[in-house]
Parts: structure tokens; C-alpha cells; sequence
């Protein structure tokens, strides 16, 4: 099965917001005024729509994208970045979510990452939703499709390293294999 | 509580019994990935984190509502009790921690046959920024299980055991997506 490019990150909709205004958004969601946002202060500002609480692991995915020093969270300059991916991302769930129910299915999740470039079958779409399907609704919530869109990224791009003749098949050892799905390679 | 206290199912461990207890916080007879959370800690008393739990979740909920019951906490329980051990026994210098040479030599033990480089990114991987690298009891229970895993995967495809296998994209993604949660 071929594979294409998928975007290496949401599409740019949106302008970029002023720096009042993000700093406003900064300040409050920096509980004990540290100057840097944790793990936990971003899940409890972030929400999925659907009044569970976010989903911890993609707050440590985003974070980790953005955290440039490792020091366990974002700095106001940081900060702008990662509210610049959620919204995108928000975005484009919306425009696949039609019904506003803060889900989408198998069928927008096809549509979506087709979107993306991805080429998928419709049996790998079918473990997709069981992976990511958080609150086993049979749907895929906004916190767990960008976790999925995230794990999907990473995995395409470990693997093209190895696709060096970009046919869609590799050849790899055991401690290869490995590494790419640990992605220390 | 679903159970009357001090009356404690067959085949259920009574440590586990009592934190469930203790963990159950709400009294809804389940435990959720956060009340776990509350309920593990590593050596150094920090909370275990949010993958580790979150997998250990999928891997004892038997009922796929993402939460346990008595019964998934208890096998869970002595699952976390036998990798606790075998930390234990690989932290020589018994700092709470696992360097990648101890990892290396853990993974050796259990039959692992892969260089002591990968031990070593593993672990680098993980390490706690600040701390000396090394990984905590959280951690290593996630990469031992995720390497039991993946083993597996890559053994169903290696047919002629030749410790190369041809794979295309969409088998790469498969494997490691239904496996590695």
C-alpha cells in the first residue's frame, strides 16, 4: 500500500493571536504564577468538549513538542506555539465533527487523515478507533484524535527513514524494529 | 462498596483487597486511570505517570469501560509486584533507579539479546530531566511490557527466524498501534 506525505503539522488557519491576548490566557492558566505551564495546568485549562478531563498523555505529547529545555512544561514564548497547534487542531476537528457531539466516527476519522494524505484500509481505520476510543463510545473525542493524529505522525516518520527507495515496505532487524517503535532510533 | 468489608473474594489478594479500598475512592466499585494513579508510587515516592497507568488499564480491564474492577486490580496488583522484584534485584546500588547498564543486564536475564546501546537510548529516553539518568519502577514496567509486545509482533512475522523481517507501512503502523497501548 503506497503512502503519501501527511502535513507535518495542522494546516494554518488561523492568525496569529496578539501577545495581550495570549498573555492574558498565559497568566491564567499558569496556576502558581511559575512563568512555566506543567502538565497539569494545561489539563485542567484544556477541554475535549465533553466534560471528561483531557486526556493526560496528549497534554505530555503537546508539551513535549514544545518544551525546548526539557524542564517539564511550557515558558510564555513556548506557549504561543502550543496554543497555536490546539487551536488548528480544533479547527479541523470541528470541520470533520458536523454534528457538534464533540466525537467523531470511523467515517470523519477516514476523512480526516485522508485529508492529511494518509492512504488507510478501511480494517486499519477499524483499530484506530479501538486504540484511541478513550471513553469506549465507539467514537474518537478531540484530546484522543490529536493523540491519534500525533502517534500515526510519529510512526510515518520512523518509518520513511527506513523506506530509503520510498516503496512502502522495509527491511529491518529485530533491534531496528525496536527502535523504531521505542522511536530511539 | 460493592463488597461488605472483611469478606474478601476468593482469588483475590488481600493487600490488593484493602488498597482497593483505599483507592476507590468515589465507592464506585472500579478503579479509574486517576484513582490509580493516586494509588502507585515509585521508589521516590513520586506518582507513576500517566502512560504506565493508562496501559496498565487497557491491560487489565476486562470489561474494555477503561477502568477495573476488584478482580483486574488484584491481577494487577501481583503483576506490579513481580516487575517490582525483578527491579529491585537490577538496582544494585539500590538507588531507585535503573541505569541502562543495570536495564541492560535486566533484559539479558530475562533472554533479551540486544546490545547494551539500546539499553542505554532506552533509558535516555526516559530519564527524569534533573536526575541522574536512569528510569523509575513506572517506566521500566512500561518499556518491559512494551518490549514483550513488540517481541512478539516482530516473532509472528519473523516465520523463517532469520531475525529480519519485511514489513509494509500499514503492517508497521498495525503492530505498533494495536500493541504498544
Amino acid at each position: 500500500m503506497a503512502y503519501h506525505s501527511p502535513y507535518k503539522a495542522p494546516p494554518h488557519i488561523n492568525a496569529p493571536p496578539d501577545q495581550g491576548f495570549l498573555w492574558n490566557i498565559f497568566q491564567r492558566v499558569d496556576k502558581d504564577r511559575s512563568g512555566v505551564i506543567s502538565d497539569s495546568e494545561l489539563q485542567q485549562a484544556l477541554s475535549n468538549g465533553t466534560w471528561t478531563p483531557f486526556n493526560p498523555v496528549t497534554v505530555r505529547s503537546i508539551i513535549s513538542m514544545f518544551d525546548r529545555e526539557n524542564k517539564g512544561g511550557v515558558n510564555f514564548n513556548e506557549f504561543a506555539g502550543v496554543w497555536k497547534y490546539i487551536t488548528d487542531w480544533q479547527n479541523i476537528f470541528r470541520t470533520y465533527d458536523r454534528d457538534n457531539s464533540g466525537f467523531i466516527d470511523k467515517n470523519e476519522l477516514r476523512q480526516a487523515l485522508t485529508g492529511f494524505g494518509y492512504r488507510l484500509s478501511d480494517q486499519f481505520y477499524g483499530t484506530l478507533i479501538e486504540k484511541f476510543d478513550r471513553q469506549r463510545k465507539g467514537q474518537v473525542a478531540f484530546d484522543d484524535f490529536i493523540q491519534c493524529c500525533i502517534v500515526l505522525q510519529r510512526l510515518t516518520d520512523v518509518f520513511r527513514r527506513y523506506d530509503t527507495d520510498q516503496d512502502g515496505w522495509i527491511q529491518v532487524s529485530y533491534e531496528q524494529y525496536l527502535s523504531m517503535v521505542f522511536n530511539i532510533v | 462498596s460493592i463488597l461488605p468489608s472483611g469478606n474478601i473474594p476468593p482469588g483475590v489478594n488481600p493487600e490488593a483487597y484493602q488498597w482497593f479500598q483505599t483507592v476507590d475512592t468515589d465507592h464506585s466499585g472500579f478503579i479509574n486511570p486517576k484513582e490509580l494513579k493516586q494509588a502507585l508510587v515509585n521508589s521516590n515516592y513520586s506518582a507513576f505517570n500517566d502512560e504506565t497507568c493508562l496501559m496498565m488499564i487497557n491491560m487489565f480491564d476486562k470489561t474494555r469501560t477503561g477502568r477495573i474492577d476488584l478482580f483486574g486490580f488484584s491481577a494487577l496488583w501481583d503483576f506490579i509486584q513481580r516487575w517490582r522484584v525483578l527491579f529491585q534485584q537490577h538496582d544494585r546500588d539500590c538507588s531507585g533507579s535503573i541505569s541502562g547498564m543495570e536495564l541492560q543486564q535486566a533484559l539479558a536475564q530475562m533472554g533479551y539479546n540486544l546490545s547494551p546501546q539500546f539499553s542505554e537510548n532506552l533509558v535516555r529516553r526516559y530519564a527524569m530531566r534533573g536526575a541522574r539518568p536512569g528510569i523509575q519502577l513506572d517506566r521500566f514496567i512500561q518499556v518491559c511490557t512494551q518490549l514483550q509486545s513488540m517481541t512478539q509482533v516482530f516473532r509472528e512475522r519473523d516465520t523463517g527466524m532469520t531475525g529480519n523481517i519485511r514489513l509494509s507501512y500499514e503492517d508497521f503502523l498495525s503492530g505498533a498501534v494495536t500493541r504498544l497501548m
